[in-house]
């Protein structure tokens, strides 16, 4: 006998994610037929916002794309404004970018290892809830995310829409006793984030390999931040600017964000994607720690992503001391920009992902054209092929209230930020 | 008894109130005449979780915050933090509010021992850069009424002495 559910749920906000939409799920005879994350957020437009600013506005206008990755955006912005201008604005420059790189990794993944993610798998409904049980560990999590935004503020005069990043540099130069000040609560909280990572590789953690492509940067030394070629496990390997060549984004009739695919499959960015792929970049005492953990990378389950974040915490907390240890205040910190027309590529390694920009000037630096490609948008059919694999072996029999709930989950653990992507969560099961 | 008064605002339109409503204290005569460190003012772009941060070895701790409750704009509000609670535990990576801010310190056991909010309705039609006209044309009076409600809670005894001296003087 066949059957097929028709069960209308209607869930007003998903929790925990940023944006507004809808999964919808069609099951017939215990198999889904049709799976759709529905996003219908409008369409935010800040491509069509850039055209006819001029270049100096664009760093402090699309960091105005996301509250939580403001420098992620910042960051690729520059890199392709100066890739057009052929500028290269120096070491020290491209050092204070990777400690406010830092800054922005640690705030947004403590921020979403506490706030969201962790209570899904402690059984709580909110952080507040977990609380209760858990204050140490959230307590931790606010100074971690505390720590991140001293760092975004240290070199961007505020750490909500940072206004320190210009094409060329920085407009301001840290002190160094403001600096000294920061490297002490970097040691300090260095061992804080070690517990971090052992705490969240503890989890009970449901076990369940996937098969699914990464997507990261790679640099010849580094782990990837604003530089590097872009790298899969499938064999790709190619330069930012032949993005183009492999990824095409497609407009789907239930979303308003595009869905991003690589050769026509859709593929995983973010810190899972960026720790398989750079496990052989990781600070050696990183790389003992994760040595040490139950947990082996490279993985193919998605639910080691809240242990890959703890992960990068420590990286940019070493990271970021590592650089600052030897700063010296600059006689400039920037370059003078000489702008020229054509198009520039950036892209970097925002915390949920790749971040792809590319601007087309003119003679006068005014901007014709942009692309901007979040890593959300890349990740929606990734999300929708993980949703499809997790619910049929979760049991589609289950009551749509255990349905929606791991539905949830599994979108959550992607981090989706869908006003970046445009873009989210109502559910409907029919 | 150390007071904290925390503008919560963003750049833009009504929510811009807590913002106009910290710079305008900080100018008031009144609270500068209290000795040094007793009321400290800051303005706060939203802080999301990062708000208990703030509050750290203050007895008193008053949120000023654009409100939205349907009531008419202008009008406006004073809040205890019992009064505060969350309908849902909803909460967004971009959207966690001072409430939930709020249910988070209380669950963490790092409240002040008062936790005061005072706003103003925001209009919600207002679709302009600065504050709209009605808020804009309550903030004096809001300020006003306000410093001299803080300078009751930094030293109630001092109030019948001093507080009509000070308010008139910033008047003049």
């Amino acid at each position: 006998m066949t059957e097929s559910r028709h069960i209308p749920v209607k869930v007003p906000v998903l929790a925990r994610v940023e944006g507004e939409g809808t999964l919808e799920l069609r099951v017939h005879d215990g198999t889904i037929e049709d799976l759709r994350l529905r996003i219908f957020e409008p369409p935010r437009m800040f491509e069509k916002l850039l055209e006819g600013r001029d270049y100096t506005e664009v760093p402090d206008m699309v960091a105005r794309i996301c509250g939580i990755c403001p420098v992620a955006y910042q960051m690729s912005a520059v890199h392709a404004i100066e890739n057009l201008f052929g500028v290269e604005p120096g070491p020290w420059v491209r050092d204070m970018r990777r400690v406010f790189y830092c800054g922005e990794w640690i705030q947004s993944h403590s921020l979403h290892i506490h706030m969201l993610a962790a209570p899904d798998f402690l059984g709580y409904s909110s952080v507040v809830e977990m609380a209760g049980k858990y204050a140490p560990e959230v307590r931790r999590g606010l100074k971690l995310q505390a720590l991140g935004n001293d760092i975004i503020r240290l070199l961007g005069a505020r750490s909500v829409h940072p206004v320190g990043a210009r094409v060329g540099g920085f407009h301001h130069a840290p002190k160094p006793e403001e600096v000294s000040a920061l490297l002490e609560k970097l040691h300090a909280a260095l061992p804080e984030a070690e517990a971090l990572v052992r705490w969240t590789a503890a989890f009970d953690l449901p076990l369940q390999e996937q098969d699914f492509t990464c997507v990261a940067l790679r640099h010849p030394r580094e782990y990837p931040m604003n530089a590097g070629r872009l790298v899969s496990d499938h064999g790709l390997d190619i330069p930012a600017d032949r993005f183009e060549a492999h990824f095409t984004e497609q407009q789907l009739s239930h979303s308003t964000a595009l869905h991003c695919r690589l050769d026509g499959k859709p593929y995983l960015v973010g810190p899972l994607a960026r720790l398989n792929l750079n496990l052989d970049r990781l600070p050696d005492p990183v790389r003992t720690l994760v040595d040490g953990l139950d947990i082996r990378f490279p993985s193919r389950n998605m639910h080691h992503s809240i242990v890959a974040r703890a992960i990068e915490i420590v990286v940019a907390i070493r990271v970021a001391i590592n650089l600052l240890e030897s700063y010296q205040e600059p006689q400039r910190p920037y370059v003078e920009i000489r702008p020229r027309a054509g198009s520039g590529v950036g892209c970097t390694e925002a915390p949920r992902g790749l971040l792809w920009h590319r601007y087309e000037l003119d003679a006068h630096g005014k901007l014709v054209s942009a692309r901007i490609v979040p890593p959300t948008s890349q990740n929606q059919a990734r999300i929708e092929d993980d949703l499809r694999q997790s619910l049929q072996s979760f049991g589609l029999n289950q009551r749509e209230e255990a349905l929606r709930h791991f539905g949830e989950r599994v979108i959550r653990n992607y981090d989706p930020c869908i006003s970046c992507a445009t873009h989210f969560l109502e559910l409907r099961i029919t | 008894m150390k007071i904290r008064i925390l503008g919560i605002g963003s750049p833009f339109g009504d929510d811009r109130f807590g913002w106009e409503a910290a710079e305008a204290l900080r100018h008031s005569a009144a609270l500068n005449a209290v000795a040094p460190g007793r009321i400290e003012i800051l303005a706060l772009d939203r802080p999301g979780a990062m708000l208990p941060a703030h509050w750290q070895e203050a007895d008193i701790v008053i949120l000023l915050d654009a409100i939205r409750s349907g009531a008419a704009p202008g009008t406006r509000h004073c809040l205890e933090a019992r009064d505060l609670s969350s309908t849902s535990a909803l909460c967004s990576s971009h959207g966690f509010g001072i409430v939930s801010a709020i249910e988070l310190a209380r669950a963490l056991g790092n409240m002040p021992s008062r936790l005061l909010v005072r706003g103003i309705e925001a209009d919600s039609s207002w679709t302009g850069f600065s504050l709209s006209p009605a808020v804009a044309g309550a903030l004096p009076s809001f300020v006003a009424d306000f410093a001299e409600e803080t300078l009751h809670l930094a030293d109630p005894h001092a109030l019948a002495n001093e507080t009509s001296h000070r308010i008139g003087f910033n008047r003049i």
